[in-house]
């Protein structure tokens, strides 16, 4: 019997039951050994369900996770979106964003998103690990094909950046801060990583893949002990957990409409919607590049996104890279 | 003046014997000097137009310019592969990663040679053809301009 049956009629028996099932019922329904049984259970548990076993007396499905449906997902954004209009979910990948790259490469359309329940290599800046467990947060890749020169295609990290604020804020009614260029933060801890790659030409885009990294429903034990930056998750900072399945469809509504109004209208909007967010104005700024390292007072973003920075001899610095710390 | 204008300006400059043109407008300024091992392009905004509406404009053609130079530059030093973006030079993944290329080594058609990041938009550099790397022209985390050239490369 193929592994995923066997999983789905095993989850069947346990939600039908009414309390506790023997491990021997389940055993003899499914006529896999107790041994077989007992795998399926690890392996449902893996994936976010929550099964509370008894000795003696058997297993029972505490709660359910909360997954990512495709076709859900597809019904709530409807059919005007550019956004999702191809949605790809899986349960478990070595990063959304590696694999949306891969997608782009074959000529997968602009607007496909990837989402994944677990990631086992999810990716941060510079190698750097975004922890990514099962069924608690969103992990989420989109394909975009703008018809940008390459120099313009960094102001689409200000764009999702804009979305993902929005879209917390739609779910939890709280307003997170972002640090340039975007990095989520609600009370000074990391909530929400952006990674972007493109794939481009010396004067034409070829695509670029929003990665977007949204701790939704992390708990406190979750959380690995040596993380570079402070992190936080939706759940212990508004107290109540997120559906991940709403989150998804804010989130790629918001990039929808942020992104149309960016053809239309340029990167204007979405610069000004930022600075909304922007937790560093009339602050100073340390920027770590590589092994050099500048502070002064923040001066705001440039009309292209670069941020400003006014060193100790009056001169404004563009910064286009690099770790920035809010002082 | 459009990337492609300015390209076809420089060929046609190129195709003759005039080692100096300059060219003045309402917009912008443009200034090609030839010269025995270099070829240079400048080409600035006047100083109204900066004011406009429009200023954006003025810094994205100055790059533009940087990269047409580099074309008619990389035929006496050999070929280069030029940045497609201002940003940061990476040559490795990560900090722990070795290097994606060396000097001496041979570099296969859409192999990644580095990274090229501006506002944590990563940008892979790739070899659009089989090469061997013959200089690496810029150090690791340091900032590059729009069309200066990374790597002197030979084609194979």
């Amino acid at each position: 019997m193929p592994r995923r049956t066997a999983a789905a009629d095993l989850l069947k028996l346990l939600r039908d039951a009414e309390g506790m099932v023997s491990g021997e019922l389940l055993s003899r329904e499914l006529g896999v050994s107790r041994t077989a049984i007992w795998k399926q259970i690890s392996s449902l548990r893996a994936a976010g369900y929550r099964i509370d076993a008894v000795p003696s007396q058997g297993y029972c499905l505490a709660t359910e996770p909360d997954l990512l449906d495709e076709a859900v997902l597809r019904t709530s954004l409807g059919n005007g979106c550019l956004i999702g209009r191809r949605i790809v979910c899986c349960g478990e990948t070595g990063s959304t964003n590696t694999d949306a790259f891969l997608l782009a490469e074959q000529g997968a359309e602009e607007g496909t998103v990837l989402l994944a329940e677990r990631q086992l290599a999810g990716k941060g800046r510079l190698g750097r690990r975004w922890e990514s467990p099962t069924g608690v947060n969103l992990y989420c890749s989109v394909i975009l094909r703008p018809e940008l020169p390459p120099y313009e295609a960094p102001q689409l990290t200000f764009l999702s950046a804009v979305a993902v604020a929005r879209a917390i804020q739609i779910t939890t009614g709280l307003q997170p801060a972002i640090k340039w260029p975007n990095d989520l933060l609600m009370n000074g801890r990391k909530v929400a990583g952006l990674l972007n790659e493109m794939n481009a030409e010396t004067d034409r885009v070829g695509f670029v893949i929003l990665g977007i990294g949204v701790n939704l429903n992390m708990r406190a034990d979750q959380f690995p002990a040596d993380l570079r930056t402070p992190a936080t998750s939706l759940l212990l900072e508004s107290g109540a957990p997120v559906s991940r399945q709403l989150f998804a469809v804010h989130l790629l509504r918001e990039l929808d409409r942020e992104y149309l109004r960016f053809q239309q209208e340029g990167f204007g909007p979405v610069r000004e919607e930022w600075a909304r967010y922007c937790n560093a104005f009339g602050r100073e700024v340390q920027v770590d590049v590589g092994p050099n390292s500048l502070q002064g007072p923040f001066m705001g973003v440039d009309h292209d996104g670069a941020l400003l920075m006014k060193l100790s001899d009056g001169r404004v610095e563009r910064i286009l890279s690099g770790d920035v710390t809010v002082i | 003046m459009e990337v492609k204008d300015l390209k076809q300006l420089i060929k046609m400059i190129t195709e003759t014997d005039i080692t100096e043109f300059e060219m003045d407008n309402a917009e912008e300024k443009i200034v090609i000097k030839r010269g025995q091992r270099t070829e240079i392009v400048q080409m600035t905004a006047a100083p109204a137009y900066m004011q406009a509406p429009a200023a954006m404009a003025a810094p994205i053609a100055a790059p533009a310019a940087a990269v047409a130079a580099s074309a008619p530059a990389a035929e006496l030093a050999g070929e280069t592969i030029n940045s497609p973006i201002v940003g940061t030079f990476y040559r490795a993944a990560s900090p722990e990663s070795a290097p994606f290329a060396e000097v001496g080594q041979v570099i296969e058609k859409g192999q990644v040679i580095c990274l090229v990041e501006a506002m944590k938009l990563f940008n892979e550099i790739e070899a659009e053809f089989k090469c061997k790397i013959v200089k690496i022209c810029v150090e690791n985390a340091q900032p590059v301009e729009f069309g200066q050239p990374l790597f002197v490369i030979e084609k194979i």
